[in-house]
Parts: C-alpha cells; structure tokens; sequence
C-alpha cells in the first residue's frame, strides 16, 4: 500500500488542533480531581500499523508494566485511542478521585476500584479530546466502551479490522503530568489511513477560514 | 489611529496565522513574532511591544516563565495569554503572574478584537 506523507505544514495544524484538544481535555479532567494538569507540546508521527509495538515501545519505558485504557473513537476520523499510565498509578488515581473509602474489602474490590478511575479518566481525556478535534474538523464520531488492560505496552497491537497491517496510521501523542503528584501519562490517538485521506482535506478545509 | 506593534507568541506557526488572520482588519499593527518564551523574552527588549499575545504551553520556556520575566522587564507591559490550557487553576496563575486576560484557542476574531479593545483601554490607562 502506498505510504502517504504528511506535510509540515498538515503537521502543524494537527499539532495545533491536538493541542487545543488536548488542552481542553485537561480542563474537563481537572474540573472532576480538583487539581492541575501540565500539558507538553503534542507530538505527531506517521507510521506503518504493524509497527506500532516499536512506535509505542520507543515512547514508553518497555520494560514496565503499564495500565492502558483503550478506546475506539468511529466516524470520518477513526482509530483507538491509547491512554498509558504506569501500573502503579492506579491506586493513585483511585485516591485522586477520593474512591479510596470505598475500598474496604479484599484486594479484588481495589483492583476494580483502580480500573474504574482509569476508566473514568480515560472517558474524560478521550473524549473531550477526540470530540474538540472532530467539532472543529466539522466530524462526529461514536466511541466503543473504554477497556483497562494491565500489561507490557510492548504487546499492543493495532485491531486488523480497523488497521490493515501494511496500511499507514498516524499517531498524536501528549505527555501529561497531574500537578503535586507522581502521576504521568500519555494519551496516544491513532487514526487509520482512511482518516489520513480525509484528515489531509478536513485540515486544509479548518484553514481556509484563516487564509 | 497610531501604529500598535503586537508581539505573537507561539511555538505553532498555524496558531500565530489564525490570530493574525483575527486582527480586525482596519487596525494598523506591526507583528512581531516568537516561537518560545526565551525568543519572546528577546523580541521584547529589542521591540518594546504595546501588546504581547503569550501562548502557554511551549518548548524551551512556557508562557508561565515568559509572562513573570517579561513583567520583570516591564511591570506595565500588557499580556493576553491566548492558549488552549482552559483551565481553571492556569487561567488563575496567567492572571495572578499579572497579564490582563486570558483567550481560549480557537481564537476568533470577536475574542481577539474585544481583548485587543481592553487591551487599548489598559494602554490609554497608562499614559
């Protein structure tokens, strides 16, 4: 299949518009916890599906295990999204969102507990950032139930009916960092290539209001 | 009306376009532009900007360290943060770090033309 390329300029407006997404994500987060979140420069790259342990893998510290909420988002702009925690930061979250109380029984009931927080976080990030980047690309998209793995990200592979292994997905990637605590994260949303077709025309279209 | 230099402060050059392209159109500005805080700290000395549009989250120096050190330069200087961080505790610290207000990307031209009105207002003040 042919590789598409992305300009700088396309880039650049992708960049822009996670950003604004993201940033809006954060807000929408921060509302629930009560606290800060600390927003990094989105990062975009393009890549071959079947190399998509190597990209995450790169990004990640492979060695440890991680927590990944994973969310399908389905309209013009289509893919999963990533939400990637450290394993550790369960209990966390679950203090972050003062569940903790709750927790009076065995080790299963804080197992669950940390997979809803990851859950409502993954909710809340994903969909404010996916839904600000299709409202202003003029897109709508329906989500799939978010779901919380605990694993090594280095086994992730992208769904085959989403991703045909030799097409092109791009990745869009922010680091965040919750304000006064020991909690990062990366938000990941990958589109398959048929979004890339369409994302390439909605990104000049967003512009054209601006030339 | 006299002649306003603008300094755009922004690591995306998509974002610095799209508020150029909401300027009100009939105003007569010199732009000056920065892709980071530190080049923003160094346009600002060299160009004394009436009015600084001031992105948060960028490389090399955030908007944060830019605002506090360009206010070391110039107590009066006024700052419109335009950034995507919407939130509540950000919104607060932009302003407590002393810029006049704070914009949430997408900016359009209503929001820049109002901020760029209270802007002028503020520099009427000072004079």
């Amino acid at each position: 299949m042919a590789e598409i390329q992305f300009s700088g300029v396309e880039k650049d407006i992708l960049q822009e518009l996670m950003n604004i997404g993201f940033g809006q994500a954060a807000a929408d987060l921060a509302q629930v916890i009560d606290l800060s979140i600390e927003l990094s420069v989105p990062d975009i790259q393009l890549f071959k599906a079947c190399d998509l342990q190597e990209h995450i893998g790169t990004e990640v510290e492979s060695d440890r295990e991680f927590s990944l909420v994973e969310q399908y988002f389905l309209g013009k702009f289509k893919g999963i999204a990533l939400l990637v925690f450290p394993a550790k930061a369960g209990k966390q979250l679950v203090s972050l969102f003062g569940l903790q109380g709750q927790a009076t029984s065995p080790s299963e009931r804080l197992e669950l507990l940390e997979k809803e927080a990851m859950i409502e976080v993954g909710n809340i990030l994903i969909g404010a950032c996916v839904g600000k980047i299709t409202e202003l690309l003029n897109d709508v998209v329906i989500y799939s139930p978010p779901r919380v793995m605990i694993q090594n990200v280095r086994n992730s592979t992208l769904p085959k009916n989403l991703f045909e292994p030799s097409s092109m997905a791009i990745s869009m990637k922010t680091v965040f960092h919750f304000e006064q605590q020991e909690i990062s994260g990366q938000l990941f949303l990958i589109a398959n290539q048929e979004s890339i077709t369409w994302l390439k025309s909605a990104l000049h279209a967003f512009m054209e209001q601006y030339e | 009306m006299a002649m306003i230099t603008l300094l755009i402060v922004d690591d995306s050059p998509i974002a610095r376009q799209i508020l150029k392209k909401c300027l009100p159109k009939e105003s007569n500005f010199t732009i000056i532009e920065a892709a980071d805080g530190q080049e923003a700290l160094e346009k600002y000395r060299q160009y004394r900007p009436e009015i600084t549009f001031m992105d948060m989250t960028m490389p090399v120096m955030d908007g944060f360290q830019a605002i506090a050190e360009i206010k070391q330069i110039d107590p009066q200087a006024i700052i419109i943060a335009a950034t995507a961080d919407v939130q509540q505790k950000a919104r607060q610290r932009i302003i407590e770090l002393g810029a006049l207000m704070h914009l949430a990307k997408p900016v359009n031209p209503k929001a820049v033309s109002d901020a760029l009105a209270k802007a002028q207002q503020a520099l009427q003040e000072q004079t």
